[in-house]
């Protein structure tokens, strides 16, 4: 089975609708739904790129600066992603630990590794386990918003804990890097085109 | 044109879509924001130290500071044993600001709550923890690597003052901290005590701040004011304590003898001697003295070594030794004192301008033991003993003129001399009673008993005389006092007819004044009577006091 594209039809990116395009170069609009008509996304495979390496780049900062300042009367302590689950796992809740390691940690590296072996793949015409690689790409896109967990629990703790002078926490630096990161991996997924993964591939999807 | 054909066509390149798709801008910003965070963590970054204490009390990664004069210069961020496990090794992050002052003789030390009996410090770490207290140093030299002081230091660098050292056979009851008084005022501290590198003395460091470091003189006198110091010699008792922390944790003194005070200021770093009491340090050294050597002829005790020798009460010099002197000739043994006698002590008490012109006297070897001679020999200058105080016993030698005392000569080709003694002033009262009695001896006692006798008789005859008086009396005064008599009993008579009369009209049966008074009286009955009356009511009904009396009946 070819590609629509490969037939010289598009698709709709919204409604699915396979029309004929009105120029070769120029699809037009789909005839159902008035989305703007694409055979391929625009310079997706490098628009991703860009975004998955800022994230990548960000993410440096968003784990080495503290999310979380504890300042109580004795003593004022600043807590990384990491050190916060290390914390969270030494003092017995495991489970937090675990969840918050999950969602801070495993989940935007999982989404960068992942984003970047699909833009790999694709740009090397890679033929095998599109099937794997489009699924890959699903999940990517599905899990991409609960990544902002961490955040979310930093904005709770802040707004809970104000018993100043006595304790108070603030939210640290590490902060907004690491809602960019979750923000730009979303954005990377968001513009890679899934149609990639398996224009190239020879195999037939129907069976 | 034939020519134009044979040329080579240019090549056509299409204009290759520009590759640089604005999208990048964001990895570019992304890197630019993560390179300059990554600039500035670097470039904040101060340098990373460790000090080794011996325990880690207190100290906690992340949460222990280094302070400096009270502001945070850095905090710990590793705590661990040391690889030998006899230590723990603090790894401290130093603030960049602060990163000058960690240089090699730096000291580190934990504040914690210190209670001694010197005062109470650290207080505040109660609350806020125990943090790492930090004194810079003045090295130029970049340190990374501390040993950590067990206990605080006492002066910070900064304090205005000079060091001093002491030295000392051993360290008594002081310790880091002692205090330092001049006039029992506290001006200094121990900072620091140390063996000499030979062990045969203890090092002292003491801190005198300013401004009374200036009273430290080249001559000044260190001494130990340690607990407290009674000597009993021939002055009596001698207690002398500093203040009661001093008493009960020791401390050092220093006074500069008068004479001295005037003299340089001690520079920095001056090494001086810790005496032992107050009375040894302050002894001045003389440069002249003399020593001589004295027989007695009766017993010595209660004189020891050290005992003053007085010339007029003022001390000039001091027993030496107390011995026996065994004359082989007369196979006689006799006590042997060794006094050292200072001339100067004696100019010091003159007015100055004589005190100038003995001084050069004394100064001359020649011209001293002339002068020394001629006390002895012409003017009868003896020691003898005294007794200081009757209680104790003790006894010092005592200079004087004797006149009297039979020749003597001073003979310098015995060293030491020998000064002639004289018999010490108890046994002279002796021989002063016994001139008493000498003198009673001729008191003209006949004399006095004829005088005597013929008083006597002369009292005699006034007696007599006396009797004669008293019959004259007799015969003369008493009839007429007789008459006296009978007149004042007529008198009497007559006063007591007027009491008689008093009588019936005040207090006769019938008299008026006994009748109102009766009536008074029976009266005042009936007052009291039912005042009675009204108390055991008010006892039964005392609510009545309130109420009034109810209508019930009085109870009869």
């Amino acid at each position: 089975m070819t590609s629509a594209a490969a037939r010289g039809l598009v698709s709709c990116s919204e409604c699915a609708l396979v029309s004929r395009p009105a120029a070769a170069n120029a699809p037009g609009y789909c005839p159902r739904c008035g989305q703007k008509l694409e055979f391929r996304r625009e310079n997706a495979i490098e628009r991703t790129w860009a975004l998955l390496v800022a994230a990548t780049v960000l993410y440096v900062p968003a784990n080495l600066l503290p999310v979380l300042a504890t300042t109580t009367v004795v003593s004022s302590a600043d807590d990384t992603i990491m050190s916060g689950v290390i914390y969270l796992f030494a003092s017995g809740s495991w489970p937090l630990a675990l969840i918050v390691f999950i969602a801070s940690i495993v989940i935007p590296i999982g989404k960068i590794v992942a984003l970047g072996y699909v833009l790999i793949t694709v740009q090397r015409n890679a033929q095998a386990n599109d099937r794997q690689r489009t699924r890959l790409y699903r999940i990517v896109e599905f899990i991409g918003r609960w990544s902002m967990l961490d955040v979310f629990v930093d904005t709770y703790i802040v707004a809970l804990v104000q018993l100043s002078p006595l304790m108070s926490v603030e939210p640290g630096p590490g902060v907004p890097y690491f809602m960019a990161v979750v923000v730009l991996t979303m954005f990377a997924a968001m513009s890679f085109d899934s149609r990639l993964i398996w224009d190239r591939s020879g195999v037939n999807h129907g069976r | 044109m034939a020519a134009d054909d044979d040329l080579p066509e240019a090549v056509a390149v299409p204009p290759r879509r520009a590759r640089f798709s604005p999208i990048w801008i964001v990895p570019i910003l992304a890197i630019v924001v993560a390179v300059g965070i990554a600039w500035d963590r670097l470039a904040s970054e101060g340098p990373t130290i460790t000090i080794i204490f011996k325990s880690a009390d207190g100290i906690e990664a992340g949460k222990t500071f280094v302070k400096y004069k009270e502001v945070n210069i850095g905090q710990v961020t590793a705590v661990r044993l040391t690889d030998d496990t006899q230590n723990v090794e603090v790894t401290a992050r130093i603030a960049k600001s602060a990163s000058p002052l960690m240089v090699e003789d730096a000291h580190f030390w934990v504040v914690r709550p210190r209670i001694s009996l010197s005062g109470i410090s650290g207080l505040s770490t109660l609350i806020s923890g125990n943090y790492i207290g930090f004194e810079a140093g003045t090295s130029a030299k970049k340190g990374r690597q501390y040993v950590g002081l067990e206990v605080p230091p006492i002066v910070t660098g900064n304090t205005p003052g000079r060091q001093f050292v002491l030295q000392s056979k051993d360290l008594g009851s002081l310790g880091i901290g002692s205090p330092l008084y001049y006039r029992r005022l506290p001006v200094g501290q121990v900072v620091a005590y140390d063996l000499a590198p030979d062990g045969s003395s203890v090092q002292i460091r003491v801190f005198v701040s300013a401004p009374y470091d200036k009273y430290v003189v080249r001559d000044t006198r260190f001494y130990n004011a340690s607990g407290v110091d009674v000597s009993l010699t021939a002055n009596g008792l001698d207690v002398r304590t500093q203040s009661l922390v001093a008493l009960l944790e020791g401390g050092i003194a220093f006074e500069t003898p008068p004479g001295y005070a005037s003299s340089s200021q001690a520079s920095s770093e001056t090494v001086f001697p810790l005496f032992h009491d107050r009375v040894t340090a302050m002894k001045v050294d003389e440069s002249i003295a003399t020593r001589y050597v004295l027989y007695f002829q009766e017993s010595v005790r209660g004189l020891s070594t050290g005992a003053p020798v007085n010339f007029y009460g003022v001390a000039v010099g001091e027993v030496t030794d107390v011995g026996l002197f065994f004359d082989p000739k007369t196979l006689n043994v006799k006590p042997r004192v060794e006094v050292v006698l200072y001339p100067e002590r004696v100019v010091a008490q003159l007015p100055t301008g004589q005190g100038v012109r003995l001084q050069a006297m004394v100064e001359q070897q020649v011209t001293r033991r002339d002068f020394m001679q001629k006390l002895v020999e012409q003017r009868g200058l003896r020691a003898q003993l005294a007794t200081g105080s009757l209680l104790t016993g003790q006894r010092f030698v005592s200079l004087a003129y004797f006149p009297k005392a039979s020749k003597a000569r001073l003979d310098w080709t015995q060293a030491p001399a020998e000064l002639p003694t004289t018999i010490s002033t108890l046994p002279e009262i002796e021989e002063k009673l016994g001139r008493i009695i000498d003198k009673l001896e001729k008191v003209p006692l006949d004399g006095i008993a004829d005088d005597l006798r013929k008083a006597l008789a002369s009292l005699d005859e006034t007696l007599r005389e006396a009797r004669s008086t008293i019959q004259r009396f007799d015969t003369d005064v008493t009839p007429s006092l007789k008459s006296a008599l009978d007149e004042a009993r007529g008198a009497l008579g007559a006063a007591e007819k007027v009491l008689m009369s008093t009588e019936t009209n005040l207090v006769g049966p019938g008299a008026p004044a006994q009748a109102d008074l009766r009536n008074a009286m029976q009266e005042l009955g009936r007052a009291a009577r039912s005042l009675r009356v009204l108390a055991d009511y008010l006892e039964r009904h005392p609510e009545a006091i309130i109420r009034g009396k109810t209508a019930e009946p009085m109870p009869k």
